[in-house]
């Protein structure tokens, strides 16, 4: 190795010798060039246009060493931190929000749901007594089956089997005058021997047509029957 | 225990949760050589600062490219930033030069030195030659003269932030030398000798 380097050519120089000045240069391979250099005017020549073009890179380095990117490039990502930081929040928050509704409509389906049988199993018992109540007529009508059907005149509505309660003011009242045995196909049961029985009814009407309660009027004629 | 005694990855961990003095101690320690490799491979002060933008906003959007067991963070940066400026390169090759206003939009001033004026005159038109011609090398002489001539690295870290070997770069820079010399020559009216690398 060392015979090589002593015996170094223009060629090798080109491609060696401008390292002689680097700090991580080769001790032997330094030395070989600058002899090489001494006994070649060619090679001197361009080692002393590398040293001076070296003076001058080192020039550039040292007016560009302190540079570095502007603070509006830190600004920026800062506020790309703090906007992910943001974002992160209400996710959750859009999550938790998420499972809560569907836990509340998963609540409401089901007591919908029970409401509606209910209602089913409700409209089934009426039926079957609206039957009774063609056959039995002229039975002697009682408190009890009286009071099953609705408050008489407390002021107060009873609401209809299978309807929800609403909080909405538009709700009318319609007032009617009808059999008892009428209130069977809103799902109240009615004793078979007051089905032919007239009497004065308030229906709250929803928004949407359908009666959502009744309150019952004991008129003159029916008071009678009941006290 | 202080938050610059704390290693990059567990920096890294706690910037991506949203800790902005972990970014910050992080962006601060590598902002700038970055900065000063794409500013001298591109010539443009705002490539340079979108390069570094980009970096970092890559860190922390995407902070799983960075594999603490394939290297240390400084290394991943600098290959992102490496991509990134090779890509702007490939893009446009030299949109505008090195000039006189500096990336924070200030008149880039000779700082103060105490030479007669014309003598600052002269000094500052070789460094302008010399900016000039290293952004005029092809890119990968230029990357190699970059690193191993102004980042003053050594051939093997200069290797290995390129991920070539050594005799690659040490090729590349002989050329690059080579091509710079005859360039300055030929600027300077002073030929010495015109180099093989340059013909």
């Amino acid at each position: 190795m060392k015979k090589v380097i002593k015996m170094m050519s223009c060629e090798q120089f080109e491609l060696l010798g401008l390292d002689m000045d680097r700090p991580d240069a080769q001790p032997e391979e330094a030395a070989a060039a600058a002899e090489h250099a001494a006994n070649c005017a060619g090679c001197f020549a361009m080692l002393e246009s590398w040293r001076e073009l070296k003076q001058d890179l080192r020039l550039l380095h040292e007016h560009t060493r302190l540079e570095s990117a502007p603070t509006r490039v830190e600004m920026r990502l800062k506020q790309e931190l703090r906007t992910r930081r943001e974002a992160r929040v209400p996710r959750s928050t859009v999550a938790i929000a998420t499972w809560a509704l569907a836990a509340a409509a998963a609540l409401a389906a089901t007591i919908g749901w029970m409401h509606w049988r209910d209602g089913i199993s409700n409209h089934t018992d009426t039926t079957s007594l609206q039957v009774a109540a063609v056959v039995q007529n002229n039975a002697v009508p009682t408190l009890d089956a009286l009071l099953l059907t609705a408050d008489y005149d407390t002021g107060e509505f009873t609401q209809l089997p299978g309807s929800m309660p609403t909080a909405s003011s538009d709700e009318s009242v319609l007032q009617a005058r009808v059999q008892r045995g009428a209130l069977v196909q809103f799902g109240l049961p009615v004793a078979p021997e007051q089905a032919a029985e007239w009497v004065d009814v308030d229906f709250l009407v929803g928004e949407d047509g359908q009666p959502l309660a009744v309150r019952l009027h004991q008129d003159a004629s029916s008071e009678s029957v009941t006290q | 225990m202080k938050i610059l005694d704390e290693k990059e990855p567990g920096l890294l961990k706690r910037a991506v949760r949203g800790d902005e003095q972990a970014f910050l101690v992080l962006y601060r320690k590598h902002q700038a050589p970055l900065y000063r490799y794409a500013l001298r491979m591109t010539g443009s002060p705002w490539a340079a600062e979108e390069v570094v933008q980009e970096v970092f906003l890559l860190l922390i959007r995407e902070p799983q490219k960075f594999q603490p067991d394939r290297g240390e963070l400084g290394a991943f940066l600098f290959g992102v930033t490496r991509n990134r400026v090779m890509k702007h390169l490939e893009r446009r090759p030299r949109e505008d030069s090195l000039d006189e206003i500096n990336a924070n939009g200030n008149v880039w001033r000779e700082p103060q030195d105490p030479l007669t004026p014309m003598m600052i005159a002269e000094k500052s038109e070789r460094i302008e030659q010399v900016r000039e011609a290293v952004l005029e090398l092809p890119a990968e002489f230029r990357e190699a003269v970059v690193l191993c001539e102004l980042e003053e690295m050594s051939y093997e870290e200069a290797a290995q932030a390129c991920g070539c070997p050594v005799g690659t770069i040490r090729s590349r820079l002989h050329r690059g030398r080579a091509l710079l010399l005859a360039k300055l020559e030929l600027l300077r009216d002073a030929p010495r000798r015109a180099s093989a690398g340059a013909k």
